[in-house]
């Protein structure tokens, strides 16, 4: 690997993937400052919120579907209970935070390795359970999740139907980090500067800011993680499992072991999504965790595109804004109000599902990268 | 020992109507060994016709027979255009299809019919057929259980009297040598989807016709976990393990749960899917399933 | 010369990017027992299962003269073609009954139930065990199942997948001196792939050997028997 680095350092593929990237970080950062207070687009008379709350709770989700990715998209396990995992890790948090003042940060510390056992614990049945009956079974785990938190044993640890409060502890920026300096220096920029809002930031602002930052740094890490394990000799054994279990099988790679490891980091990251999520909203509340989750979840998954790792970005994306978007979405044209009142973002996002399977196996990404290979084929022909 | 007596007979009553449901998510796991997700959803969007077409005013077991008409059309319509494409064995586009239909159906059903609970009209008489100090057992009860029975009698005879309920279970048996005896697969299956859907109908309207119920678009994600957890343990391809199941569940949910001092009363759900568990790890082909054999 | 009741040309067929037939031709005429004889893998079944439309071909392929290339398996078999598949064509959670039932499933005419009947009568033991499931029966009782399963839709050509796999010897006698009767009685013209070339080439008039997806060989079963190529290759001489 560090070869492969070291005789790449000057090549124009190398120049072009530092390029990408740092321009992914700076348009982050732009974003980032541009909706620290809530931005609004208005299409006709209705008005869509875009701010970093949303962008949060992106975050949240996509690290949840990334672990998805591991356990069906890499691994080809039918596991549907994620939000079991986003609600464990939730309340293992909110518990630290609210009970014993634990800064977040180290709450992580108990959540990743409790929710990767848990995970490995519940998935040891899958050893056996396979297919549809492995559906069946997580589909069942993820609807206990909010009857198990509301009991009146866990009352002290989870505080019942009312949830679990985490405002006590407040996401300070580091002094140190120039937040007033640069969101001014944007201000100035001409013609552009209007986005970035007036004057110096508040301190919600620059919490909200820090969060930004801290969980996208997060999230960057577990997917340098995933994208290493997925390469590394047990990530090919999970895609071998995926392809041919048999072959698999008879290839020497050790099944149990695999299969265990894959919903222990699957579980993990659907820890770290929750801890994020509740470190976002501020409670922990039972009906945030419900079967209704674990199926966006898939949502997000299949419409990103399953086994692609940029598919759980945009599948985070999509399951944060659409829902909303569709609620704040009041009035348009030709279409009853009814039907923009209920669960019209419910209804969007079960008809993507079926519309991208059916037509777009591979989700966006997939989609994406097929069409820019259209393309770049085009433009060889014609080069030659 | 009067409640005993009691929870014995709620156990019934709601064993039941998760065996309707159960036998519904049998009849389709026989023939394509699928588990669809959207089978209690197309149930309750079922039971909500059949509420609209009472309040249009047309007599009740009319409004019934009418409304599983309508979901046994539907749900050809969705096997034929969302179904029928895919390979069979490859479980993951087909877990992702029914769920999708899962949102779409309860979204539609929500959008309709709002989220209120309504209050369902009766199917059957009224009061108690039979008490006993404390102990009552309603006309409902009996009703419900006899015709979950009478539904099963039902398809038990269309599949082994009729030409297309051979075709079907030929189908479920030996998928190639339907093919090569020339029965067209697809739409036997398709008979099998509109058969589901109206049993599901049925149990759902059943269901929300329970006196200490009211219909609401999401009654049905519980009753879809008891259901599936009833259908597992009688086999996924058994249908009168469906009913054994379906009893078995309900009485966990009414007697087990209650008198088990340790296991909370909301910790019904959790026990079925506890139930579910450990059938699916000890004995994945149920009580009355036949055990898959797997050929070489 | 007639025209064949079977009549195939130019048979390519592919499962994905593996191609496994190369171009066959190959016919069968009425009331013949034609036998394909080849190695594990050389395409035999593929084959049959061109025929029935069960996968991918190009080529022709013609039933009386006239082509089935563009039809589905259930058409297919309306066209008179029955297949009896590899292993067990039986449906082993129906019983016997059931099973000669669905056989008989694209006729509508009044003789089902005496076609039953007849069955019964050349193969007492399915009579003996009509209520019992078919999963129940013996390798041999199932084979005879399965054959008379095929015949139930009064085929014009039967197509028979290595009937004789996994039997013991003299079940596979049995079995093979019925089809012999079978054809001299009813005059049922059959197309068998086997591995056993022994008793293929018995009862068979004309034979194919199928090599890699190409025929190496054809004539007359006789004369088959007698060449040194087959005897070494699959006559154990």
């Amino acid at each position: 690997m560090l070869q492969k680095l070291y005789s790449s350092r000057f090549t124009p593929e190398r120049n072009y993937q530092i390029a990408k990237w740092t321009f992914f970080v700076i348009a982050l950062l732009l974003i980032a400052f541009a909706y620290v207070d809530v931005g609004t687009i208005s299409i006709g008379s209705n008005n869509y919120n875009l701010s970093l709350i949303r962008l949060n709770k992106a975050i949240a989700y996509t690290i949840a579907i990334l672990g998805l990715q591991v356990v069906i998209g890499y691994t080809g396990q039918i596991a549907l209970g994620q939000s079991f995992f986003f609600g464990t890790g939730a309340y293992i948090s909110a518990w630290l935070i609210a009970d014993h003042s634990w800064p977040f940060l180290l709450t992580l510390l108990i959540v990743i390795p409790s929710c990767f056992l848990i995970g490995m614990i519940l998935g040891l049945p899958a050893l056996r359970i396979r297919g549809l009956y492995l559906a069946l079974l997580t589909f069942g785990l993820a609807a206990v999740f909010p009857s198990i938190v509301k009991l009146d044993k866990l009352y002290g640890y989870t505080g019942g139907a009312g949830g679990k409060l985490t405002s006590n502890y407040k996401f300070i920026a580091p002094s140190w980090l120039p937040f007033d300096e640069v969101a001014q220096a944007l201000q100035k920029i001409p013609l552009l500067g209007d986005f970035f809002g007036d004057g110096p930031l508040s301190t919600r602002e620059e919490s909200r800011l820090w969060k930004f930052i801290l969980f996208s740094l997060l999230a960057g890490l577990c997917f340098w993680l995933v994208h290493n394990l997925i390469r590394s000799r047990p990530g090919r054994a999970m895609r071998a499992i995926r392809d041919n279990e048999t072959s698999a099988a008879v290839s020497g790679v050790n099944l149990a072991l695999t299969k265990t490891l894959s919903f222990g980091v699957a579980s993990a990251l659907g820890g770290i999504g929750g801890a994020i999520y509740v470190a976002e909203i501020g409670i922990a509340s039972p009906d945030d965790f419900s079967s209704l989750v674990a199926i966006y979840l898939i949502v997000g998954l299949v419409v990103g595109g399953v086994g692609t790792l940029p598919g759980a970005v945009i599948g985070g994306l999509i399951y944060a804004l659409v829902p909303d978007w569709a609620s704040s979405t009041q009035s348009i044209s030709f279409v009853p109000e009814r039907w923009l009142q209920g669960p019209t973002g419910s209804l969007i996002l079960g008809v993507l599902l079926i519309v991208l399977t059916l037509f777009l196996p591979g989700g966006i990404v997939m989609g994406w990268r097929k069409f820019k290979n259209k393309l770049l084929g085009k433009e060889l022909s014609t080069a030659r | 020992m009067d409640l005993f007596l009691q929870r014995v007979f709620d156990a019934i009553t709601n064993g039941s109507t998760y065996a309707l449901i159960a036998v519904a998510m049998v009849l389709i796991f026989k023939a394509t060994t699928l588990i669809n997700f959207a089978q209690g959803e197309q149930a309750i969007l079922g039971a909500f016709a059949v509420l609209q077409l009472w309040y249009w005013g047309i007599p009740m077991w009319g409004a019934v027979i009418i409304g599983m008409l309508f979901s046994a059309v539907l749900a050809a319509g969705l096997e034929r255009v969302f179904i029928r494409k895919f390979d069979p064995a490859d479980h993951l586009p087909l877990v992702i299809i029914t769920l999708g239909l899962f949102l779409v159906i309860n979204a539609i059903a929500a959008i309709v019919w709002r989220f209120d609970p309504q209050s369902f009209p009766q199917l059957f008489p009224s009061g108690n057929a039979f008490t006993y100090n404390n102990v009552r057992l309603t006309w409902y009860s009996i009703f419900a259980f006899g015709s979950c029975v009478l539904v099963l009698v039902v398809f038990q005879t269309l599949l082994t009297k009729t030409k297309i309920g051979l075709a079907f279970r030929a189908v479920s048996s030996n998928l190639e040598s339907s093919r090569l005896s020339g029965i067209k697969i697809g739409p036997t299956l398709q008979f099998g989807w509109a058969l589901a859907a109206a049993a599901g109908t049925l149990g759902a309207s059943i269901y929300a016709a329970n006196p200490v119920l009211q219909i609401e678009p999401s009654m049905m994600l519980r009753a879809l976990i008891f259901s599936v957890s009833a259908a597992a343990l009688g086999g996924l391809d058994s249908l009168w393990g469906a009913l054994i199941g379906g009893l078995t569940i309900g009485f966990v949910q009414s007697v087990v749960v209650q008198y088990i001092p340790f296991i909370p009363n909301e910790m019904s759900l959790s026990a079925a899917v506890v139930v579910l568990l450990i059938v699916l790890t000890l004995r994945p082909s149920g009580v009355l399933g036949t055990k898959a054999v797997e050929r070489v | 010369m007639t025209t064949p009741l079977l009549r195939v040309e130019r048979l390519e067929a592919r499962y994905g990017p593996v191609r496994v037939l190369h171009g066959i031709a190959l016919n069968v005429y009425e009331k013949e027992i034609v036998v394909v004889l080849g190695a594990n893998g050389a395409g035999k079944t593929t084959v049959l299962r061109s025929i029935s439309g069960m996968v991918e071909t190009s080529g022709l392929i013609e039933i009386g003269g006239e082509s089935i290339k563009k039809l589905n398996p259930s058409e297919i078999v309306r066209r008179g073609v029955a297949h009896v598949p590899q292993g067990r064509g039986t449906f082993p959670e129906l019983t016997v009954e059931e099973n000669l039932k669905v056989g008989a499933f694209i006729r509508n005419d009044k003789d089902i139930n005496n076609d039953i009947e007849t069955c019964y009568e050349s193969y007492p033991v399915l009579y003996e065990r009509k209520t019992q499931a078919a999963g129940s029966l013996s390798g041999g009782e199932q084979q005879m199942l399965a054959v008379s399963r095929a015949l139930m839709s009064r085929p014009k050509l039967l197509l028979m997948d290595e009937p004789s796999l996994g039997l013991a010897p003299q079940i596979v006698e049995d079995l093979f001196a019925r089809f012999v009767t079978m054809n001299q009685n009813q005059g049922t013209t059959m197309l068998i792939v086997e591995q056993n070339a022994q008793l293929a080439l018995d009862i068979a008039g004309r034979a194919y050997v199928l090599e890699s997806g190409e025929i190496t060989l054809e004539g007359q079963a006789e004369e088959l028997a007698k060449d040194d190529a087959i005897r070494r290759a699959y006559l154990g001489a």
